[in-house]
């Protein structure tokens, strides 16, 4: 509490703060402002999708009365399907639509569960040292080693075996691509930990008498948070781009509508209909691109060790 | 160094463990094997169960496995090729993996750090930015995506290269009768989208390794010691800038390994990568885990190389 009082007083005073700093710089920034703007569009569209969307999603065109029109396969754009029909007889426009919510709720769940893994294990390896550091470390460098992708679709196809309708569907997804993919920022957050924690100030305040939950989350994590940002927006990208792959392989949610699913049917009839999987590999690059820019854009502004 | 290499072999241990559990997490697998069957008795499964040694306790069956692991037997499959044995599988299977892989890092490394030296010389340049700004477009563009592009241009629209498989199936296909011409010819397309998956990142990487170690006073030294910019940009400036891009290629070396599903996925071509999907799709454990387990061992082979080649290029680490 005294803490922010004392930063709003300086602001009141005409000191700027490291935030508004830190935006400064990042406003200049002519690549990391392109980043948002490619990233709030596509959110833009994944916000509205059932209005921008002219068909619900993974609905086969003339086989329901919510999607009127006459059955067709592989039909190149026109006005009518800006982004043509694929060959289960679908809109790709409205498929890559909603695949932009699916990229999106994947994107922030699966990295939310890594980075709330990755801080405990990253604080508590460079805080507490010794034998807890061995053994997280150790644990950690089990998971760095081990084949990610591969044991991901283990997983996912035993999961489908076992609950074959795939209720929870993209949730699960997203559930086991978060807890597999926090070691190599945990490793990050460790290190940045073990610099702070000869800091004098954490010296001091640990002689002042505070215990150690409180110099872990009211002194060393607010200095980590500028690295937790970056990973943050990195590890969304990286997450995006391992559920694509994850669907493009037929392990994803069979029931969701994701550009992943979309790409592998363009990949079937790729010498029939380009359009199909195009679009939706043309949306998957940018939204990566997206936070790729974003995430690099942020560390220049947020990481003080880079200003020139 | 030995202690590092030391280090591993509890991480070993770890994954085997896990990798195992992961099929007893998932149940019996015999009742797996037969859900979609309902002709078959419970007596029936019970032989399997026999047939296939999971009758006896669950530690029992690790300590087995683990055992025949080191002797090089990973068993037999449950359905792929008959219950043909994994490690005849894998055998078979890792050359076509292989083959891409060491070409496209190959490859990739002769390309990258030329480009990422020059890009770091010559900062803020024209050409610097082109560069710089191409290999981030490029660490954004799914490996799937691009290799459906390629397939999409040179194979269907172009007709230059074949969009898929390994080899002809017709030996009279074959460019001048030479099986060799014929894979080759195969190969180009899916290592040129593997080589330029792995270009991008190491671009960057040698990029700004450059950059930091150029900043260095023994840089300057040489240059004022009167040294050629050349001797002074490759002998002093890359050899230091190298030690990052080993540990990256190193360390992602399983990363990259891993990434075969999907590249061979994409064209067609009869790898590990492939045979996993198989594999899982139809639940055959002993092949998975036998995958699991090579390019794990593969990963922890690249780490131990890594850390040597690190003695070799940085004379402060070999004396320690």
């Amino acid at each position: 509490m005294s803490n922010s009082r004392a930063s709003n007083s300086v602001r009141q005073r005409g000191g700027v703060s490291q935030w508004a700093l830190a935006w400064r710089r990042f406003k200049k920034n002519k690549a990391a402002i392109s980043g948002l703007l490619i990233v709030g569009f596509i959110a833009f569209l994944a916000a509205f999708d059932r209005l921008l969307a002219p068909y619900p999603p993974n609905c086969i065109i003339g086989f329901s009365f919510q999607c009127p029109g006459s059955y067709s396969t592989n039909q190149p754009p026109s006005l009518a399907h800006p982004f043509g029909i694929d060959k289960n007889g679908e809109d790709v426009y409205s498929q890559v639509i909603y695949g932009a919510r699916a990229a999106f709720l994947v994107g922030f769940g699966a990295t939310a569960i890594a980075m709330v893994i990755s801080v405990l294990i990253g604080l508590a390896a460079g805080y507490y040292g010794r034998l807890v550091d061995n053994l997280l470390m150790r644990l950690t460098e089990v998971f760095l080693v081990l084949p990610f992708l591969l044991i991901l679709l283990v997983f996912l196809r035993v999961l489908y075996t076992f609950n074959s309708t795939a209720t929870g569907g993209l949730g699960i997804v997203i559930l086991i691509i978060g807890a597999l993919s926090w070691p190599g920022n945990a490793r990050i957050i460790r290190s940045e930990v073990l610099h702070i924690r000869d800091y004098e100030f954490i010296q001091a305040s640990k002689q002042l008498g505070a215990t150690g939950t409180r110099l872990l989350f009211r002194h060393i994590l607010p200095n980590v948070l500028h690295v937790m940002i970056v990973l943050t927006t990195l590890q969304i990208a990286a997450s995006i781009l391992i559920e694509a792959g994850v669907s493009f392989l037929g392990f994803g949610d069979p029931n969701a509508a994701t550009w992943g699913r979309e790409l592998a049917l363009g990949s079937e009839s790729v010498n029939q209909a380009w359009w199909v999987g195009a679009f939706p590999g043309i949306f998957l690059t940018f939204l990566v691109m997206g936070f790729n820019l974003l995430g690099n854009g942020l560390r220049d502004a947020l990481d003080p060790r880079l200003r020139e | 160094m030995i202690r590092r290499a030391l280090y591993l072999i509890p991480v070993f241990f770890g994954i085997t463990l896990l990798v195992f559990s992961i099929e007893r997490l998932a149940g019996d697998p015999v009742r797996l094997l037969t859900a979609l069957n309902p002709n078959i008795s419970d007596a029936q499964r019970q032989l399997l169960r026999e047939y296939f040694g999971l009758d006896k306790p669950v530690y029992a069956q690790y300590l087995t496995w683990l055992g025949e692991l080191f002797t090089g037997n990973l068993g037999n499959a449950y359905a792929i090729g008959g219950g043909i044995s994994v490690s005849t599988l894998l055998l078979d299977r890792s050359q076509y993996t292989l083959e891409i892989q060491l070409l496209g890092l190959t490859i990739s490394m002769l390309i990258a750090v030329p480009i990422g030296v020059l890009s770091a010389k010559r900062r803020y340049s024209k050409l610097d930015l082109v560069v710089s700004n191409t290999a981030l477009v490029g660490t954004s563009i799914p490996i799937f995506f691009l290799g459906i592009v390629f397939i999409l241009v040179f194979g269907y629209n172009l007709g230059l290269f074949p969009p898929g498989l390994a080899q002809s199936t017709l030996p009279s296909q074959y460019p001048f009768g030479s099986a060799v011409l014929d894979r080759l010819w195969h190969l180009t397309l899916p290592t040129a989208v593997y080589t330029f998956a792995i270009l991008a990142p190491v671009v960057l990487l040698v990029r700004s390794s450059m950059l930091e170690v150029l900043r260095q006073d023994y840089i300057l030294a040489a240059k004022v010691s009167g040294l050629k910019d050349r001797t002074v940009t490759y002998k002093h400036g890359l050899r230091n800038a190298l030690l990052p891009v080993i540990t990256y290629v190193g360390l992602y070396f399983g990363g990259l390994l891993a990434g075969a599903p999907i590249t061979e996925t994409v064209f067609n071509w009869p790898g590990v990568g492939a045979l996993f999907v198989q594999a899982t799709n139809k639940l055959d454990f002993p092949v998975i885990q036998g995958i699991v387990v090579a390019i794990t061992l593969m990963t922890l082979v690249a780490n131990i190389l890594t850390d040597v080649s690190y003695a070799y290029i940085d004379p402060r680490i070999r004396l320690e």
